[in-house]
C-alpha cells in the first residue's frame, strides 16, 4: 500500500558533511512510511530565490507512532543544495513526502544487484536495507570518481559482509578501475545462465551509467529497475516539467519522472 | 469580530472565495486531494485541454530563474474526452467548482472542445487559452492581435452557453485593447496574465536550456508586471478581471483585488507549497477580519491611486 503524499513542517536535528556528501536528519510530525526509491521535495531557505524545492531521495525514516524522523543524503550541486548545506540544527524545513514510485522488491526468490553511481547510492541503500531485513541476497556496486568520493563505509547496508560490496573508481584509487557499468558487465558476463536467470538489478546514478546498465541487463534478459532524476518544479505530478521519453505501444510518450517514476523498468526508457 | 464575507462574483458565478488555482499548475485538481479539500477553493482550473491527447514538448521543459521559472511544457494533456469521462465526475464528487481551460490548433477545434464541454452540467466555466507562448497551436496566434482574439472568441461564444473567460497574454503592446476585444466579442470575464515569454541559455554548451528554446516565465518575478496589466485591464473593461501572476501569499492576492480584480488565480506557488491556495484563502480572511472589512466585495477595487 502506498502512503499519500503530505506537506509537513520539519526541524533539522543534524546536517553534517562527510566528504562530498551531507547527511541530514529532520524531525517531522508523524512517522514516515516509504518504499525505497521514493523521494521528498525539500526547501527551507528563506525568500524566493531559488524558488523551487529540491528533490531528495528518502534515505531512512524512524521514530515512534507520535513523532517521526527522516534522513536525506545529498551532494552540493547548485544553489539549492548549497543553501541546504548551510542550515543548522533547529532550522525549519518544508517537506512534501513520500513521492513517486519506489523499487519493486516483492519477489523473494531473486538475487539482487544494487548499483549506485555518485550520490545515487542514497537511493539504492534503502533498498539494500529492506532486502537485508527480508533476508534476500544482494550485492552492491558503488562507483565514484575517486576513493574520497565513495560513500562512507559505515553507511553501507551489508558493508561488512565480504564480497557483498564492489567498489569502483574512475581513477582506480579504490576497487575496480572503471565505471559501475563496466564492473557490473564484467561480473554479469561471468555468471552462468541459471544464476543470471535469478538476478534482478536496481540502479541509480548518472544517466550514462543507467543507460549502460540497461543495455547490459537487456542483453542477458535480466530485469533492471532504474531510478531517474530530472529538474522538477512540483514533484507530485502537476507541472509536467520532469518528463522522460518511454516506449508505449508502437511509439513513445512522455512520462513524469516524479509520478510514473522515478523508478522505471529499464526496457521502457528511451535512452 | 464578524467573520468576513469571502464570496466573490465573476459574472453570473458566485464563488465561495476569490482564490482559484491557475491552469497548468494544478494538474486536473485531484492531485491536490491528499493535501486538502479542493472544494474549499473558489474554483479549480484544470490543465489546458485539447480535442485530442497531446504529447507535449521535448525535454528540457523547465528552468529555474531568479525568483521564478521558465516552462515550455507544450500543453501535454489527456484530451477533452478523457477529461469528460474520467476526471470531471471525480471533480464533481469532490464537490469542487471547476473550470476547463481549453485550446485548439484551429478555430474549429476550439469550438469543438467548447461544445463537448457544454455537455458537462457541473462545469462552471470555460477559460479560453489564447496565450500559451510555447506552442504555435496554443492560441497565441489568436491571442496576439485584437482582431484574432475577437474572431475566435465570437466563434467559441456561439458554441457554448457556459460562462466564457478569456486568458490573456502579457506579450502584447496594449493589454487594455486585448481586454476590450474579449469584452466586445461576448466574453464573460478576462483572466490575466499568462506567462511572459523568456529564454535561458548555457554559456558553456552554447545551447538553449529549454528543449523549446523559449518558454514562459512565471513566479514572483513577474508579479509587478502582472499587477500593472491587471490594473490597466480593470480600467479598460466592465466585465470582471481575474488577476494572475506571481501570487504566493494572501498579501499578493489582496494587491490584485485592490486594483480591481474580481478574483485571483494562484499558479507557480502551488509547486513550492501544495497548500498555497488554501493558505491564501485563510490569509485573506484573517486580513479582512483584522482590518475590520466586511468582505471581499467591499475591499476589491478600493485602490487609492
Amino acid at each position: 500500500m502506498r502512503a499519500n503524499p503530505r506537506f509537513v513542517g520539519g526541524r533539522i536535528l543534524r546536517n553534517v558533511g562527510h566528504g562530498i556528501f551531507y547527511r541530514m536528519e529532520v524531525a517531522v510530525p508523524d512517522r514516515v512510511e516509504f518504499v525505497p526509491g521514493q523521494f521528498a521535495m525539500v526547501s527551507g531557505w528563506p525568500g524566493n530565490d531559488p524558488l523551487l524545492p529540491r528533490p531528495l531521495a528518502i534515505f531512512r525514516s524512524g521514530g515512534t507512532r507520535v513523532s517521526g524522523t527522516v534522513e536525506f543524503v545529498y551532494k552540493v550541486v547548485g544553489r539549492g543544495t548549497a543553501l541546504l548545506s548551510g542550515l543548522h540544527e533547529g532550522d525549519p524545513l518544508s517537506i512534501t513526502l513520500p513521492l513517486g514510485n519506489g523499487f519493486r522488491l516483492d519477489d523473494p526468490d531473486r538475487t539482487w544487484w544494487l548499483a549506485g553511481g555518485g550520490v545515487g547510492f542514497s537511493t539504492v541503500f534503502p533498498a539494500g536495507m529492506a532486502l537485508s531485513q527480508g533476508r534476500s541476497d544482494f550485492e552492491m556496486f558503488l562507483g565514484a570518481r575517486t576513493r574520497e568520493q565513495l560513500p562512507p563505509r559505515d553507511w553501507t547496508p551489508g558493508g561488512n559482509v565480504p564480497g557483498r560490496v564492489h567498489l569502483c573508481t574512475d581513477d582506480g584509487t579504490a576497487g575496480f578501475h572503471g565505471t559501475v557499468g563496466a564492473a557490473l558487465r564484467a561480473r554479469l558476463e561471468a555468471l552462468k545462465p541459471p544464476e543470471a536467470g535469478r538476478l534482478s538489478i536496481l540502479a541509480c546514478g548518472p544517466r550514462e551509467m543507467l543507460r549502460e546498465i540497461a543495455e547490459t541487463a537487456g542483453s542477458r534478459g535480466v530485469p533492471a529497475q532504474v531510478s531517474l532524476e530530472n529538474h522538477m518544479a512540483c514533484g507530485f505530478g502537476v507541472c509536467w516539467g520532469c518528463v522522460t521519453e518511454v516506449r508505449e505501444g508502437d511509439g513513445t510518450a512522455y512520462r513524469r519522472v516524479c509520478k510514473e517514476g522515478p523508478v522505471f523498468d529499464a526496457r521502457e526508457v528511451v535512452w | 469580530m464578524v467573520t468576513p464575507d469571502l464570496t466573490a462574483r465573476v459574472g453570473s458565478l458566485l464563488l465561495k472565495n476569490p482564490v482559484m488555482s491557475a491552469s497548468g499548475t494544478f494538474g486536473y485538481g485531484l492531485e491536490f486531494a491528499p493535501f486538502y479539500d479542493i472544494s474549499r477553493l473558489g474554483a479549480v482550473i484544470v490543465k489546458g485541454l485539447s480535442l485530442l491527447p497531446t504529447r507535449g514538448n521535448a525535454p528540457q521543459r523547465i528552468v529555474e530563474t531568479p525568483a521564478g521559472m521558465l516552462n515550455a511544457i507544450g500543453l501535454q494533456n489527456i484530451g477533452v474526452e478523457r477529461f469528460i469521462g474520467e476526471v470531471a465526475p471525480r471533480l464533481e464528487d469532490a464537490g469542487a467548482v471547476f473550470v476547463a481551460n481549453i485550446y485548439g490548433r484551429t478555430e474549429e477545434e476550439y469550438e469543438e472542445v467548447a461544445r463537448r464541454l457544454s455537455a458537462v452540467p457541473a462545469l462552471a466555466a470555460v477559460e479560453l487559452n489564447v496565450s500559451c507562448p510555447n506552442v504555435r497551436e496554443g492560441g497565441i496566434a489568436f491571442g496576439s492581435t485584437a482582431k484574432g482574439l475577437y474572431g475566435l472568441t465570437r466563434r467559441v461564444r456561439a458554441a457554448t452557453a457556459k460562462p466564457l473567460w478569456v486568458k490573456l497574454s502579457p506579450n502584447v503592446t496594449d493589454i487594455g485593447e486585448m481586454a476590450r476585444a474579449a469584452e466586445d466579442s461576448g466574453a464573460d470575464a478576462v483572466s490575466l496574465v499568462n506567462t511572459l515569454l523568456g529564454m535561458a541559455v548555457d554559456p558553456r554548451t552554447r545551447r538553449p536550456r529549454l528543449g523549446n528554446v523559449t518558454g514562459g516565465l512565471s513566479g514572483p518575478a513577474i508579479k509587478p508586471v502582472a499587477l500593472r496589466m491587471v490594473w490597466e485591464a480593470c480600467k479598460a473593461v466592465k466585465i470582471p478581471v481575474i488577476g494572475i501572476g506571481g501570487i504566493r501569499s494572501a498579501e499578493d492576492a489582496l494587491e490584485f483585488l485592490l486594483v480591481g480584480a474580481a478574483a485571483v488565480q494562484v499558479g507557480t506557488a502551488n509547486f513550492r507549497n501544495p497548500n498555497a491556495c488554501i493558505e491564501i484563502v485563510e490569509g485573506i480572511r484573517d486580513f479582512l477580519a483584522r482590518e475590520g472589512i466586511r468582505g471581499v466585495k467591499e475591499y476589491r477595487g478600493s485602490f487609492l491611486p
